[in-house]
């Protein structure tokens, strides 16, 4: 692969006692959409702001193109960035705030309005370009922000938990005019949310951030199905965790004694010594529910405790032997024909391929 | 639901009625007598009531009351020009770059020198500015002056200052406090200069704050007596002096009274397009 766009090589920001980012490295390619994701305060804005030069690293190095960026200063980089709160100019038509930047590079006034005006009919909001933007529903001013930070033309655009502020309905849009803008421009987007969804949606690699570690980086399918390790698999998704000790290791997987039961996993890539303590994640989506005993290596017994539906898809919730805790998804439909109730006692079945070995216990 | 409305109406009569009744009593009474007054009549050294221009006539028509009239006018606007800009590094830094706490205790600090009187304030204006004053003295440790400072123009503007800068001070602070400071980084965001984002952004932001410091402190200034008659020695009467010395020759209230009307009228014109231009929607939000 090609030189990356940007490096970080072991990048650490503090804000006094507060770690921020910590021995951060990463590399992000040209054209790539990436999702940095986190709950609050794992260092995923930090990292974003630090791209814009809005923060200066502590110690390590930031390169874009190849520069080291640690001391350029904000308006010395092509680092647009679409803010959270959108910061749109309030005293400034749409269109002058599209064309602040082109301004602050000293555009002519008639070649600036031109560029502004093509990218308002490109977010389809050129009726609304005369208006000032207080005016301006949140759909409208999101694209109002978009345009403003595109028309610099940049190599990479930064976007802070863009989506937010909007209802769901517009969310599921916007992410379409996202990727759609994203694959047309071929530039890169790194893009900074909380939003398991929108980061899986939309980005080619997603980086999971956890109190200023980065704690995986993998494509959405690679950190929904594998995850790392416990904090990535508690923090995606829907994952039984299962803890126990290193058997025997056969040929067909990973045998793995726990209070439950014997089960065999995944064989992983370092193959742990025996009587080493482990644990896997099964996805409540990849397990088997039953009614009678299964021909299958991984089964448990567990009863019932309560259902939750979202929409076309319910998440039961199970108790087993020692007070295990099995959580299964299933489509609404075929959770019909089981004619299940609380207190029902079922089997829990599961492929060894799909249990997923954590690389911490 | 009309009984009730009209209960509410009482009750918020009642409470309404007192500061009706001092507005009208000692200000809209004043005012109309003062204007009633401007057409009386003085024969000897007694007012006699009148309806004649002739004091009118009299005011309007003199060279003197028009180089008063402009000379209050341009030094009330210079003082507020220039305590805007004086104001202004003091007030950035304490909106911009000074903690929440210190800038709690700059705005208390500048709340204090209105615990003591003006004049006093005005007074100890003497100290340091007259001819063998401290500031005279450390101007000799150089090799300069001594500078006459006091019964100047200068005089008058270090009054007027004294009067208007700590306010101002809070005023900017205050109205540049509030804004987003996401706004500033989304400006540098898109490659503007740190010191060009003050014009470009943070007044835009700010204005109508600026507008109404500007405001308070040229009213002040325009009507102000004290520092124009002691520090600037009333060499160029302002328009308050002139009132004072009208009053006293020959007891010419309705002459007086003439220049006051002048000089509301002037404050009015000013303060309410000043306050139109501060609520003045930006472009594209007008109905």
């Amino acid at each position: 692969m090609s030189e990356p766009l940007v490096t970080f090589r072991n990048v650490e920001k503090r804000f006094d006692d507060f770690v921020a980012v910590r021995d951060m490295s990463l590399d992000i390619h040209e054209g790539e959409f990436l999702a940095i994701m986190g709950s609050s305060g794992c260092g995923k804005t930090t990292t974003l702001r630090m791209l814009a030069g809005l923060e200066a690293p502590t110690s390590g190095e930031i390169r874009i193109g190849g520069r080291l960026m640690n001391d350029v200063k904000p308006h010395e980089r092509d680092t647009p960035l679409v803010w959270q709160s959108l910061a749109l100019f309030p005293f400034l038509t749409a269109r002058e705030n599209v064309e602040f930047g082109l301004k602050m590079r000293g555009m002519a006034a008639a070649e600036r309005k031109r560029r502004a005006l093509d990218w308002l009919e490109r977010m389809q909001i050129e009726a609304f370009a005369e208006r000032n933007v207080a005016t301006l529903s949140g759909g409208q001013k999101q694209r109002v922000a978009l345009a403003r930070s595109l028309v610099m033309e940049p190599r990479m655009l930064l976007l802070d938990e863009p989506l937010s502020a909007l209802d769901a309905n517009l969310v599921i849009r916007m992410q379409g005019v996202l990727t759609r803008l994203q694959r047309e421009l071929g530039i890169t987007f790194v893009y900074v949310t909380h939003s398991q969804s929108e980061a899986f949606a939309m980005a080619d690699r997603v980086v999971i951030m956890s109190q200023g570690d980065i704690a995986q980086i993998g494509s959405p399918k690679d950190i929904y199905r594998a995850p790392a390790n416990r904090f990535v698999a508690e923090f995606v998704g829907r994952n039984n965790i299962l803890s126990g000790t290193v058997g025997e290791t056969g040929g067909n997987g990973l045998h793995i004694d726990t209070p439950q039961g014997r089960f065999v996993a995944h064989m992983p890539e370092t193959v742990p010594a025996q009587g080493a303590e482990v644990s896997f994640t099964v996805s409540a989506d990849l397990v088997t529910l039953s009614l009678t005993e299964p021909e299958a290596v991984n089964k448990v017994q567990a009863t019932l405790i309560s259902e939750e539906f979202i929409g076309s898809v319910v998440t039961l919730f199970f108790e087993g032997a020692d007070r295990l805790e099995f959580k299964v998804q299933m489509q609404e439909r075929a959770l019909l024909e089981l004619d299940l109730e609380p207190g029902s006692a079922v089997w829990l079945s599961w492929e060894a391929e799909n249990a997923n070995i954590l690389e911490d216990n | 639901m009309n009984i009730v409305n009209r209960r509410l109406d009482l009750y918020a009569l009642t409470w309404r009625l007192p500061i009706i009744l001092w507005q009208l009593v000692f200000f809209v009474g004043p005012v109309v007598f003062m204007v009633a007054m401007s057409f009386f009549v003085v024969r000897n050294y007694r007012m006699m009531e009148a309806f004649e221009f002739a004091n009118w006539e009299r005011m309007l028509t003199r060279g003197f009351f028009w180089d008063s009239y402009w000379y209050t006018l341009f030094v009330a606007s210079l003082s507020a020009t220039i305590a805007m800009c004086v104001a202004f590094p003091a007030a950035w830094a304490l909106a911009f770059r000074a903690s929440e706490s210190v800038r709690r205790w700059a705005i208390f600090l500048l709340v204090i020198p209105f615990f003591t009187s003006y004049l006093v304030r005005t007074f100890s204006w003497y100290v340091i500015l007259a001819e063998s004053g401290v500031l005279n003295a450390m101007l000799g440790y150089i090799g300069l002056g001594p500078f006459r400072m006091l019964n100047t123009h200068f005089g008058t503007i270090v009054g007027y200052l004294t009067l208007t800068l700590p306010l101002v001070v809070i005023l900017q602070t205050v109205s540049m406090a509030n804004i987003d400071k996401t706004l500033v980084e989304a400006a540098r965001n898109l490659g503007c200069k740190p010191l060009a984002t003050i014009w470009r952004v943070v007044l835009p932001l700010s204005k109508t704050g600026f507008i109404v410091a500007a405001l308070f402190c040229f009213i002040l200034a325009f009507g102000d007596f004290v520092a124009p008659f002691y520090l600037g020695g009333s060499q160029e009467p302002t328009l308050p002096i002139l009132i004072l010395d009208t009053t006293k020759s020959g007891q010419q209230w309705p002459r007086a009274a003439v220049v006051a009307i002048m000089m509301m009228l002037t404050l009015f014109t000013i303060a309410f397009t000043a306050i139109a231009l501060a609520y003045r929607k930006p472009k594209g939000a007008r109905a």
